[in-house]
Parts: C-alpha cells; sequence; structure tokens
C-alpha cells in the first residue's frame, strides 16, 4: 500500500466520518463546521486525483464563501433544535433501513465486482508541466461550452431568484438614491429662499433642504 | 476541437439562441423601468415566444446537432418545442391581467418563465446527459421561484421550498444516475451509450440501475407516482397563473425529455424500462383518479388529474415503437389544449376582486355564465374521455396502441381508472350545472383569457370532424425518434 | 355546387345556434330559411348536371381518419341516388322551415327551433351524399340526436320528453345491428368506401361469415344486419312503436322528420346498397315480407285512430312498407319514385293537419273537430290533394308510384312477391278509407268544437300556405312528371325524331346510371310494365271502394262505425290499440328490467346493492381518503415517499436479476 493509498483512505474516512457527524449533532452550528470538514477533505482527495483546480475552487468556493454564509444563517436564526428533532426516533428505523438498503445496492453496483482496481488501468500520472486549470478550460471553453453557457444562464437566474425572492423595500427605511444626489443643481435643488415679512426682532432667514429624504448638504 | 468558432454550425440552436438574448434584453430593461413597466415586458416576452416559434418554424427540422453532439434538432424536437413555446404563450398572455389583481406585476415574472421555457426548449434538445442535466436545472430554479412568486403569502412561499427541496432531492438522484451511467458506458452522449450498450449483457443491471435514477429525476418533473407527492401542494400553494403554466409547459417538456432518453441511448432496454415505466404508470393512474375524489380545492384536483393524465402518456411510452410515441404526442397535445381551458376558468375565478379556488364556487355557473359553463363542461367531459371529445381520441388512440402491442392489463385498468377519474369531472359539472348559484364571479375583462377558452373549448368539440391534420403531425414528429 | 348544396344548411345552423342572441329570432329564421333554400336551388342544378346528363361523381373533401388500413375521408358522392334524396330533403326542408316561421310564431325559443332544423338538414344530407359507412354513420347519428332534440323540443311536456327518450332508445336497438354491419363489411372487405364495397360484392357471394356461432353467407348476415337499422330508423314492424309517439314534437318538425326525408333513411340505405343486396337474395325475402306486414299493419291502426297525426303518422309507416317491399323485389328505382311522391304528399298531409290544428287552438283530436271547410278553404284544398295523392287516385303522384311498386311486386311472381302484393292491395284500400275518414271527420259533418274554439277559428297566414301550395303542385305533378326517369322502360321511350328510332334519355337506366344496380334477371320494373291490365286497374278499384265506404261510414250513415266497431269488437280493438305492441313490450322488456332493475335497487332488499354500486362507490372512496391523507404536507414524508419508491424499484431489478452482478 503505497503512500498515496494511504493519504486516500485517510480523507476517505475523513469525510464519511464527517458526513455522519453532519447528519446527527444536536447542534446545527457544529453540523455546519463537520460540513466544512468534509469539504475540505474531498479537496483533498481531489487534490489526490491531480485535480487541483476542482481541489482548490470547492475550498475557495464552498468552504470559504458558501460555508461561511451558512454559518452566519445559522447563528442568525434561533432554531429551536428540540422541534427539528421531534420526529427523529419516530422515523430512525425506516430511514435507517432505506439508508441500509440504498448502501448495499450501491455497493452491490458500484462495488468491487464493476469497480475493482483489477478492472481499470491504473491511470498514468500527468507530468508536473501539465496545468489541470488549462486542461479544464481548455475542454470548457470548446467541446463542453454549450453546457457551460447554460450554466452561465442557471447563474443569472439564480441572480434573478434571489433579488425577486429577497429583495423588499420597507417602506419606513430611508433610502439615498445616489442618481439623485449627483443630478442635484447648485441653483434651487439645493436652497430655497422663502421670503418673510420681517418681524420686529432680528431672526435669520429660514433656509430649507431639497427634500426632507436627501440629507445631501 | 480547437476550430475557429462557426457560427453556421449554431444554426439548429438559433430560435433558443434568440430566445435566450430576449429574455436578457427583458430582464436589462426590465431593471430600468422597474416594475410600472411589467405589462410592457410581458407584451415585449409574448412577442419574442412568438418571434422564437417562428424562427423554429421557419427551420428545417430535419435531424442536425451542433458542435460537440451535444443539442440534436429533429421533427420531434420541433414539434415538442412549438408545444412548449404555445404554452408558454398563452401562460404570459393569461397572467398579464391575473399579476395585476394579485398586485405581484413585477416584471421578473415574464422573464423567469422565458428562461424556464427556454431550459424546457433545451431539455427536449439534449442529446448528452450533460445538457440534459443543465437544461433542467435551468427550467427547474426558474419554476421553483416562479412557484414562491407571491412570496408574502404563506401558501406560495411553502409551495417554493417544497419544490426547491424535493426538486433538489430528484436534481440529486438524477446526477448520481447519469454518474453511474457515465461510468459503466464511459460517455455522457447518448449516441455514444447507444453505441456502447450494443453489447450490454456485462453491464446491464448497473446501467439499469443507473437509469432507473436517471427516470426517478425525470419522474419527478412529470410527477409521476411515487414521485409525484409535491405537485398537489405546489399547484395549490403557487399563483395561480403559475399553476397554470406548471400544467400546461414542462410536464410537456419532461416527458418528451424522458422518451427521448428512454429510445435514445435506452432503445435497447425497452423490455427492461417498460416494466419501470409500467410501475410508474399504473400507480399513477391510479393515484391520480383515485386520490382526487374527496378534493375541494380546484387547483388540487387539477394536480390529481394532471397525474392521471401522465399516467395514461406513460402507456404510450411502454408500447415503445413508432405509434406508442406518436399516440403520446398526440395525448400531450390534446391534453395541453384542453388543460389551458380549464385554467382560463380558474383564471376567471374572482369575487369581489379576490381569487377563489374551491369547486363550490362554482355552483350555477351554468345561470351566472352560460357560454363559460359549456364551455368548461365540454373540456371537463373530454378530459374525462367522453366521446366525440377530443380528449376521448387522445385515450382511444394510447388504449389501441396499448392493445396492439398486447398490454391488455394496462388498457383495461386504463380504462377503469378512467371510470373513477369520470367522477369528480362530471361532479364539477354537476355544480356547475344543478347546484344552487353562488354568487356570480366578477366580470372576466381579460380578453385573452376568454378566448384561451374559446379555443380549446371549439377545439374539443370540433375535433372530430378535422383529427387527422393533428394525428399525424404528431405521429409524424415521432417518427424522428426511430430512424437511425 | 355540391358544397353549397350540403354545407349551406350547416352555416345557417352555425349562425342561428352560436349568434341566435346576437341576430335575433328573424335573423335566425332569416338565415337558415335562406340557408336550406340556397341548398334547395343547388340541389335542383345538381339534379340537372347529375341526373340528366347522367354524370355522377364523387369528391374527397378531406382525411378524416386514418388508422392503419383504415381510412374514412369526408367526402361526397354526388351521383344520382344522392342527389334526389338530396332534392327531396332539400325542397321538402325549405318548405318546412317556411312553414315553421308562421307555426311557430308564438314559441318563445325560435332561434333554437330552426338551428335544429337546419342542423337536421345537414346532418340528413350528410348521410344521403356519404362516400363511406362511417360518414354515412355520422349522418345516421345525427339525425337521430337531431330527431331527439326536435321531439322533445317542447321540454316542459312530459310526454314530449317521453316520446323523445322513446325514439332515442328504440332507434339504439336499430345502430346497434347498424354498427355490427359496419363491422361486419369491414371485416369481409377490409374497407368503409362504398366504391371499394360495391366493387368487390359480386366476388363475395359465396362467402361465408360466421356471426355469433351461426355461420352462414356473409353478404345476407350483413344485409340483415344493415337492415335491422332501417327497421328501427324507417319504423318498420317491430321497431315502430317510436313513430306515433314522436307526433309529440311540433308538427314542422313531423313533417320534416317522420314523414318526408329522416323516416326514409333506411329506404335509401338499403337502395344505396343495392349492389351489394342483388347478391343476397334472403335478406331481400326478409325485407319484403317485413315490408308487406308493415304495410297491411299500420294500415289498420290508421283506421281506428283518432289523433289526426297519429293517422298520418301511421300511414306514414304504412307507405314505407310500401317501399320495402318494393325494395325486397329488387324494385329500388320503384321504392326510390314512391319514396319521392310520398315525401311530396306526405309533408303536404302533415302541414295542413298542422294548419288545421293551429287553427283549432292545438286541437288534435278528430272527434272534436268537424265542419271547419268553410273556414279554412285554402287548409281543405290542400288536404283534399295531399289525401288524392295518398289513396293513389289517378293522376296525382302517389298513383303512379304506389302502382309501380304493386305491379313490381307482382311481376317478382316469388311468393313473397305476391305475399307483399296483396297485402299492398289490403292497405291500398285502407289507406283510401282513412285517408278520407281523416277528411270527413275533419272538415265535414257537425261542429262538434266548442264556442270557444269555433270563434277563434281562422285560415293560417300565408308564409304557411305557400310551402303548402308547392307542396300540392309536387304532389299533382311529381308523378307523372319523374315516372319516365324513375321507372320508365328504355322500350317505351321511344321517340321517333327525324324519322328515326331514337331511345329518349329520360328512362330508368339511363336516369339511376350505375347508382343503383339490379341484375337481369331482377329486374322487376322492367317486367311490372308488362303485367296484365287488372293488376294494373286494382289498386285505383279498390282505392276508390274505400272512399266510398269511408262516405257511408262517416258522412251518410253516422253512427255506423261504432255499431260495426261494436259488432267486431275484438278486431277494432286489436287495431285501436295498435296490435298491442306497446303493451307487449312493456311487459317484456320494459317491466322486465325495471323489475330487475327494482331487485337491484334500494328498494330491493338492498344486498345486491351493498356489495355492488354502493359497495364500490365506498371503496373508492375509501382508497382516496386513504390517498388523501398520505398528502400530509410535510416535505420529509415526501421525499420519505421518493426515497421508498427509487428503493423499491432498484430492489425489485436487483432481486429480478438475481442479486448477482457479473464480474
Amino acid at each position: 500500500m503505497g503512500f498515496e493509498k494511504f493519504l486516500f483512505y485517510v480523507f476517505a474516512a475523513i469525510t464519511l466520518f464527517a458526513a455522519g457527524m453532519v447528519i446527527t449533532r444536536r447542534n446545527p452550528v457544529h453540523a455546519v463546521l463537520y460540513l466544512v470538514l468534509a469539504f475540505i477533505s474531498s479537496a483533498a482527495l481531489w487534490i489526490l486525483l491531480e485535480a487541483e483546480f476542482l481541489g482548490i475552487v470547492l475550498v475557495l468556493v464552498y468552504v470559504g464563501a458558501v460555508m461561511v454564509l451558512f454559518l452566519f444563517v445559522v447563528m442568525m436564526l434561533d432554531v429551536d433544535i428540540a422541534t427539528l428533532r421531534a420526529g427523529f426516533i419516530r422515523y430512525l428505523p425506516i430511514g435507517a433501513l432505506i439508508a441500509v438498503v440504498l448502501a448495499l445496492e450501491i455497493f452491490l453496483i458500484v462495488g468491487p465486482a464493476n469497480f475493482g482496481l483489477q478492472q481499470f488501468p491504473s491511470p498514468v500520472p500527468a507530468g508536473p508541466d501539465v496545468s489541470n486549470t488549462e486542461e479544464l478550460g481548455l475542454l470548457l471553453y470548446t467541446l463542453y461550452v454549450y453546457p457551460f453557457e447554460i450554466a452561465a444562464v442557471i447563474l443569472l437566474v439564480a441572480i434573478v431568484a434571489a433579488i425577486r425572492l429577497t429583495l423588499r423595500r420597507r417602506p419606513d427605511t430611508k433610502y439615498m438614491d445616489p442618481a439623485k444626489q449627483v443630478r442635484v443643481k447648485k441653483g434651487p435643488d439645493r436652497i430655497r429662499i422663502v421670503k418673510m415679512p420681517s418681524e420686529s426682532a432680528a431672526v435669520p432667514a429660514v433656509a430649507a433642504s431639497a427634500a426632507p429624504q436627501e440629507s445631501t448638504e | 476541437m480547437q476550430g475557429e468558432f462557426e457560427f453556421s454550425a449554431w444554426v439548429p440552436a438559433l430560435p433558443e439562441i434568440f430566445l435566450a438574448l430576449a429574455s436578457m434584453a427583458l430582464l436589462v430593461a426590465g431593471a430600468f423601468i422597474g416594475n410600472k413597466g411589467t405589462r410592457v415586458v410581458c407584451y415585449a416576452a409574448l412577442w419574442s415566444i412568438a418571434v422564437t416559434a417562428l424562427i423554429l418554424i421557419g427551420r428545417d427540422w430535419g435531424r442536425s446537432l451542433v458542435p460537440g453532439g451535444m443539442f440534436v434538432m429533429d421533427s420531434f424536437a420541433g414539434l415538442t418545442k412549438l408545444m412548449i413555446l404555445a404554452g408558454l404563450f398563452a401562460v404570459v398572455a393569461m397572467s398579464i391581467r391575473y399579476l395585476h389583481q394579485e398586485q405581484i406585476n413585477r416584471f421578473e415574472f415574464p422573464v423567469l418563465v422565458m428562461f424556464a421555457g427556454l431550459g424546457m426548449m433545451l431539455m427536449v434538445s439534449a442529446n448528452d446527459m450533460l445538457s440534459l442535466y443543465v437544461a433542467l436545472e435551468l427550467q427547474s430554479l426558474a419554476l421553483y421561484v416562479l412557484a414562491a412568486f407571491h412570496r408574502d403569502t404563506a401558501y406560495s412561499a411553502e409551495a417554493g421550498i417544497k419544490y426547491f427541496v424535493l426538486g433538489a432531492i430528484s436534481s440529486g438522484m438524477l446526477l448520481f444516475g447519469i454518474s453511474l451511467i457515465y461510468g459503466f458506458a464511459g460517455s455522457t452522449n447518448f449516441d455514444m451509450i447507444a453505441h456502447r450498450l450494443e453489447d450490454m449483457e456485462a453491464i446491464r443491471l448497473p446501467i439499469l440501475v443507473g437509469l432507473v435514477f436517471v427516470l426517478v429525476g425525470l419522474a419527478f418533473k412529470i410527477s409521476a407516482v411515487p414521485f409525484h407527492m409535491w405537485t398537489p401542494d405546489v399547484y395549490q400553494g403557487a399563483p395561480t397563473a403559475v399553476t397554470t403554466l406548471f400544467a400546461l409547459v414542462p410536464k410537456v417538456a419532461a416527458m418528451a425529455l424522458l422518451i427521448r432518453v428512454l429510445f435514445g441511448p435506452f432503445a435497447a432496454m425497452a423490455p427492461d424500462w417498460g416494466q419501470i415505466v409500467t410501475l410508474l404508470a399504473v400507480a399513477s393512474m391510479i393515484v391520480g383518479a383515485f386520490a382526487a375524489l374527496g378534493q375541494e380545492n380546484i387547483k388540487r384536483l387539477m394536480a390529481f388529474s394532471s397525474i392521471s393524465h401522465m399516467g395514461y402518456a406513460l402507456i404510450g411510452v411502454i408500447v415503445a415503437d413508432e405509434g406508442g410515441v406518436g399516440s403520446v404526442m398526440l395525448y400531450l397535445l390534446i391534453y395541453m389544449v384542453m388543460t389551458a381551458g380549464v385554467f382560463a376558468v380558474i383564471l376567471s375565478m374572482r369575487r369581489d376582486n379576490l381569487a377563489v379556488e374551491s369547486i363550490g364556487d362554482l355552483a350555477g355557473l351554468a345561470r351566472t355564465r352560460p357560454f363559460v359553463a359549456f364551455a368548461m363542461a365540454a373540456l371537463l367531459f373530454s378530459m374525462a374521455g367522453v366521446p366525440p371529445l377530443a380528449g376521448f381520441f387522445g385515450k382511444f388512440f394510447i388504449f389501441v396502441e396499448a392493445v396492439d402491442a398486447g398490454y391488455y392489463v394496462l388498457a383495461v385498468l386504463g380504462v377503469l381508472t378512467s371510470v373513477v377519474a369520470a367522477y369528480y369531472y362530471l361532479r364539477i359539472v354537476k355544480v356547475m350545472f344543478f347546484d344552487e348559484s353562488a354568487e356570480p364571479f366578477d366580470p372576466n375583462k381579460s380578453l385573452s383569457g376568454r378566448a384561451v377558452l374559446f379555443v380549446a373549448a371549439l377545439f374539443v368539440l370540433t375535433f372530430i370532424a378535422w383529427p387527422q391534420p393533428v394525428i399525424s403531425i404528431a405521429y409524424d414528429a415521432s417518427k424522428a425518434l426511430f430512424i437511425q | 355546387m355540391e358544397l353549397l348544396a350540403v354545407f349551406s344548411p350547416l352555416a345557417g345552423f352555425l349562425i342561428a345556434f352560436l349568434f341566435g342572441r346576437q341576430v335575433g329570432d328573424k335573423g335566425a329564421q332569416f338565415v337558415t330559411c335562406a340557408g336550406v333554400i340556397v341548398a334547395a336551388i343547388a340541389s335542383v342544378v345538381l339534379f340537372s348536371q347529375v341526373n340528366l346528363a347522367d354524370a355522377p361523381y364523387s369528391r374527397v373533401l378531406s382525411e378524416w381518419i386514418v388508422a392503419g388500413d383504415f381510412v374514412a375521408n369526408w367526402g361526397l358522392r354526388i351521383d344520382q341516388l344522392s342527389v334526389v334524396m338530396m332534392c327531396v330533403v332539400n325542397v321538402v326542408s325549405a318548405c318546412v322551415h317556411i312553414y315553421s316561421i308562421g307555426y311557430m310564431s308564438h314559441d318563445e325559443h325560435k332561434a333554437r327551433f330552426f338551428a335544429y332544423l337546419s342542423l337536421f338538414t345537414f346532418a340528413m344530407l350528410m348521410l344521403v351524399s356519404a362516400d363511406n359507412l362511417i360518414q354515412l354513420f355520422f349522418g345516421w347519428e345525427g339525425v337521430g340526436l337531431t330527431s331527439y332534440l326536435l321531439i322533445g323540443f317542447w321540454n316542459h311536456r312530459h310526454s314530449a320528453n317521453a316520446a323523445a327518450n322513446k325514439a332515442f332508445v328504440v332507434n339504439r336497438v336499430g345502430d346497434f345491428g347498424f354498427v355490427l354491419g359496419i363491422f361486419s363489411i369491414f371485416l369481409l372487405f377490409d374497407s368503409v368506401q362504398f366504391e371499394t364495397i360495391f366493387e368487390l360484392a359480386p366476388q363475395m357471394a359465396g362467402v361465408q361469415l360466421e356471426f355469433l356461432g351461426i355461420t352462414g353467407p356473409a353478404l345476407t348476415i350483413i344485409g340483415l344486419l344493415l337492415f335491422v337499422g332501417a327497421v328501427a330508423k324507417s319504423a318498420q314492424l317491430g321497431l315502430h312503436t317510436w313513430l306515433p309517439d314522436a307526433m309529440e314534437g311540433p308538427t314542422p318538425v313531423s313533417a320534416l322528420i317522420h314523414a318526408a326525408t329522416m323516416v326514409t333513411a333506411g329506404v335509401f340505405l338499403v337502395a344505396r346498397f343495392s349492389p351489394l343486396y342483388e347478391y343476397a337474395p334472403e335478406a331481400l325475402m326478409v325485407i319484403c315480407v317485413a315490408g308487406g306486414l308493415t304495410a297491411f299493419v299500420a294500415a289498420t291502426i290508421g283506421m281506428t285512430q283518432f289523433d289526426i297525426k297519429r293517422v298520418i303518422a301511421y300511414s306514414t309507416m304504412s307507405q314505407l312498407g310500401y317501399m320495402f317491399f318494393a325494395l325486397g323485389v329488387s324494385a329500388y328505382g320503384a321504392a326510390m319514385f314512391h319514396l319521392v311522391t310520398h315525401a311530396f304528399f306526405k309533408a303536404l298531409l302533415f302541414l295542413g293537419a298542422g294548419s288545421v290544428i293551429h287553427a283549432m287552438s292545438d286541437e288534435q283530436d278528430m272527434r272534436r273537430m268537424g265542419g271547419i271547410w268553410k273556414h279554412v278553404p285554402a287548409t281543405y284544398v290542400m288536404m283534399w290533394v295531399g289525401a288524392l295523392a295518398l289513396a293513389g287516385m289517378p293522376f296525382f303522384a302517389g298513383f303512379y308510384s304506389k302502382d309501380i311498386v304493386l305491379e313490381a311486386a307482382w311481376a317478382d311472381h316469388t311468393w313473397f312477391g305476391m305475399f307483399a302484393f296483396w297485402m299492398g292491395i289490403a292497405a291500398a284500400f285502407m289507406t283510401a278509407f282513412y285517408s278520407w275518414r281523416l277528411i270527413l271527420m275533419t272538415f265535414h259533418g257537425r261542429q262538434r268544437a266548442d264556442e270557444k274554439v269555433m270563434a277563434h277559428i281562422h285560415e293560417s297566414p300565408n308564409v304557411m300556405l305557400m310551402p303548402l301550395v308547392v307542396l300540392a303542385v309536387g304532389s299533382i305533378m311529381a308523378g307523372s312528371a319523374f315516372y319516365g326517369g324513375f321507372v320508365g322502360s328504355p322500350s317505351d321511350e321511344v321517340v321517333m325524331r327525324d324519322g328515326q328510332a331514337y331511345v329518349s334519355a329520360w328512362n330508368k337506366e339511363h336516369f339511376w346510371g350505375e347508382s343503383l344496380h339490379v341484375l337481369p334477371q331482377n329486374d322487376t320494373v322492367e317486367a311490372a310494365h308488362h303485367v296484365p291490365l287488372w293488376v294494373k286497374a286494382l289498386p285505383v278499384v279498390v282505392g276508390l271502394f274505400g272512399i266510398f265506404c269511408a262516405y257511408v261510414f262517416y258522412l251518410w250513415r253516422e253512427g255506423l262505425p261504432e255499431r260495426l266497431a261494436g259488432a267486431l269488437r275484438p278486431v277494432h280493438q286489436l287495431f285501436y290499440r295498435k296490435w298491442y305492441f306497446d303493451e307487449l313490450y312493456d311487459l317484456l322488456f320494459v317491466r322486465g328490467s325495471w323489475s330487475l332493475g327494482l331487485v337491484f335497487s334500494k328498494k330491493g332488499d338492498g344486498g345486491i346493492d351493498r356489495f355492488g354500486p354502493d359497495g364500490f362507490a365506498l371503496v373508492t372512496w375509501k382508497i382516496g381518503a386513504l390517498l388523501r391523507r398520505m398528502q400530509t404536507g410535510y416535505v420529509f414524508h415526501y421525499a420519505l415517499v421518493m426515497m421508498i419508491g427509487l428503493i423499491g424499484i432498484v430492489s425489485w431489478l436487483v432481486i429480478r436479476s438475481g442479486g448477482v452482478v457479473a464480474p
């Protein structure tokens, strides 16, 4: 057993363990942290496969961005763990049964009979001058340009979705409108001079701002 | 691979390219105009869809691929896309007033509908597991958002969430299936897979299991039992305009994709997947017929109705020959027209400017709105499969194909369940014609709604006089799948 | 032209039905009348093009149903036979449409009525111009449907609804036979196109067909099955009970549907299939006997009825019997001839009766009429013309057609031909008798109506009289004018012109062309021209005798009928009770199924019900409830169901393949 193989089993074991912890931890913050662990160890697996780019992207995007966001959300929401876990025991037997059966079946299919090492010649390791990123890029922009473009559209839809579902303008919040601010002219927009009859006591002239919402002076 | 980029090679995808560009242009325009311009954006969306359809009609429908072989255009895809575009057009046209009435007139609506439509058009042209997956995700994502479009009502938000979560699970299964198939067949390309499967005894079971996972993902989209559970809740919770979309278009696209997958790469395994599809079809027919019995909400009822209709359509898939697919296409076509008509009525169910959705609200419609009641009755009778209306012919051709291929049990089961289903359709007719009048609905000002209803009713009533063009269109389109 | 003739009534129907409210009653009347008048003119033009010039053609409008070998088109078969029918249908329909403007002037739903009338006309045209069996069946069902709608037009009357249902149900029995006939034709010929069927018919003469376990000559079985359809539609003995009841409909409907056109569809059907029936002599024999019996039985009933419309209805049935036995002896031309003349004089009689009923404030019982001829002179004259034609008095239309029918039956020289001939002679006597009984009871003698009715009595408006005049002209002229064409022998029509013998085109061979097919040895119409003089004269003689008897009974010796009825009480009761057909059917079928129904229904002990329909309904409902309960609304339940479904399928696959994966 070479060192690579040893590393593979280590990281695979960590991934499995972390994934199990994700769904069994009581505290959601812990669960998220275990998920981060699972991601990192799978990134390591990827790197073992010489897919450095994917491994790094997994760390950057999922661990760096997505999971941090997740953590924030979980910590900000006051998740009631008791209600979440209320049905756990009740559904455990059937859930476990399904999981076991599924695992068995998948093992049957993906198991050594079909995917054993003897079935496949071991891949030739790429030389040090081969850039995984470049290879991916070449494929992505030629052969796979079609799904790539569609993926771009999916992201666009995701942006629209996020905005549509979350953006609200609350009537009681004050907003600034930079466009309006920029367009303000020196003259009547900024100062309005109001003529008033002079009173006996000397009172300074009243100045008013352009609009109540725009405190732009 | 690294050749010059040639636009002419991408011409088969011209309608989709146009639709994508138009959607993005409308998105930008909408972002600038804001929600005041929803109506304008809707009209522009209608024009874009119409132009897309024109481009599609103008194109040659012979089989052609784009570079990379992930996108295929043939007459099967052509007909399905035309149906999709027609459905989109009807939905957008009927929604304009609805959005306004429900105060959700946001410009994102037509844009999202167009993106969903784009996804569906790409789905029916998929010739690779990858393009299948991304196209499916594109339409799903747009549909999730649309389901939750009325985000301020709990129902709509719940519908969106449920659809999203379950949809994600089904996507996961789909992906897992794809990876299994890739692992065993060595390619994601449909033609390559078909080639690989010519000698498949060794990998029969693994491929079949992979196919099951893929089938589950697709069955979820056509809401075949037991992957249908989201359908009633989402149909009921989503804004009615969105429900109309759900009932009309994605079903057709997903069914076409299912057919393309089964008859393309996995044609050689027909006896194997036939049994799985049989299971789905039988379960769908039974659940669709029985579960709808006690429903009071008409949108929920239509959900079960669509489940049972998909069950019937699947019988044609099981037959697994040219005629079978032709009968499915015919069935889908008729199903779309009928459903569009029924939803035109549901959209017009408003009282005191509030949408009502219970079947009891239709009481006495025959007295307050005789024409609408008559048209609705014709559509419901047609859905129940009463001759000589169009719906009867849809079922008839399916059953004839099934009997021809020796699937007697399926045909008998289909007839029996349609008898059960007839009960709940006829109950609505009874409520409309014989129950004490409820308060009359608000006057229906939607011209497009009335037009859709009129066309749909006319179609089901006069189909018998001129069935041949429609039948031959459907059957001709199915031939494309069997030319190798 | 043929499109104009067939589709203008449809256009009229669509406008009147869909936009009845927009165009109003007047508009609906105008468009429907205009539609059928255009159609009538177009069909007369067609008559000159097709029949006189011997130029039949057929035209495919579009594909209809194509499924494998099975091809049915929308097509028009414009040959001599269909053009004759189109002329009859359109002309009578035009008259009835115009007449109805006056007759229905007090009705509230005029637009609907006219729409139905036009729809009926269209369906009938579809029936006669069909070029395949499926389209013919479409028209066949179409006329059945519109007949149902029109009989029950006054749907607030219970009796009208009952009559409509009866007509529908009885016709379904016939339709069943007809459909079986279509199936067996498709089985035998592999086609439903007339062209193919007729071409292949001679080769099929010896083919055997198994039906219901009985093996028999295929063409005979088909012929009999088709005849079952014809029996119901044309109210032949056995399935005739609906026709008298159908008189519940408005009188114009009775004139159009239940006298002139729809009931003759059966005759048309047999004539259309003459190329097939010629090779099925047994079927023809049955038709002949049935026709003869019907002619006789219906006439006996007609003598005793008091409702003016029912008398005419039974006379219709009797005359249809004439047509059928003419068909039965292969005298298709004679049958068609009688069909045409009958259409004119029977429509005339019905519309005249309608005029009387209208004048008498909707009174239909002849016992409460009498002595009104001075008040309604025009109607009176029209009824005379109609009755003379019906009784077959010389030089009226009925004379020519009835004579040729009877002569053909005699000339057949077979036992059933003779049977039909003597039945026909007896019926001719009775026909004349009841025709004059009708006229005398209605117009002459004492005034038996009460004061109020007599005060209101009035001649009908011109809009109702005008169609009567048209029909009266037809009743007088149609016989002599068309005799040569419909049944004339080629040898009789030799004209000397420029010193050369020249066969005029106006003879039956030339007139019918290929549309009627008669084997040379069966040409009874030809033979009918060479029968002894007494055969030719007998119908007129018995007719005159019948008229004389009617005068004796109902004008000169009042009270004689009652005494005679008393003396021959059993016979009179038999006739008056319509040979107990209704009672018999009531006993055999209606009561039987009713009591069977009672056993199964809740009024029985309920035992069957609990396991039968109610049980099914309950189980169905429970399954539904169970499935509804499964729809909990929880996402994880839904996901669970999906997973179970997935696992189930995969496990099943794995188990099925033995759980072993090939290495």
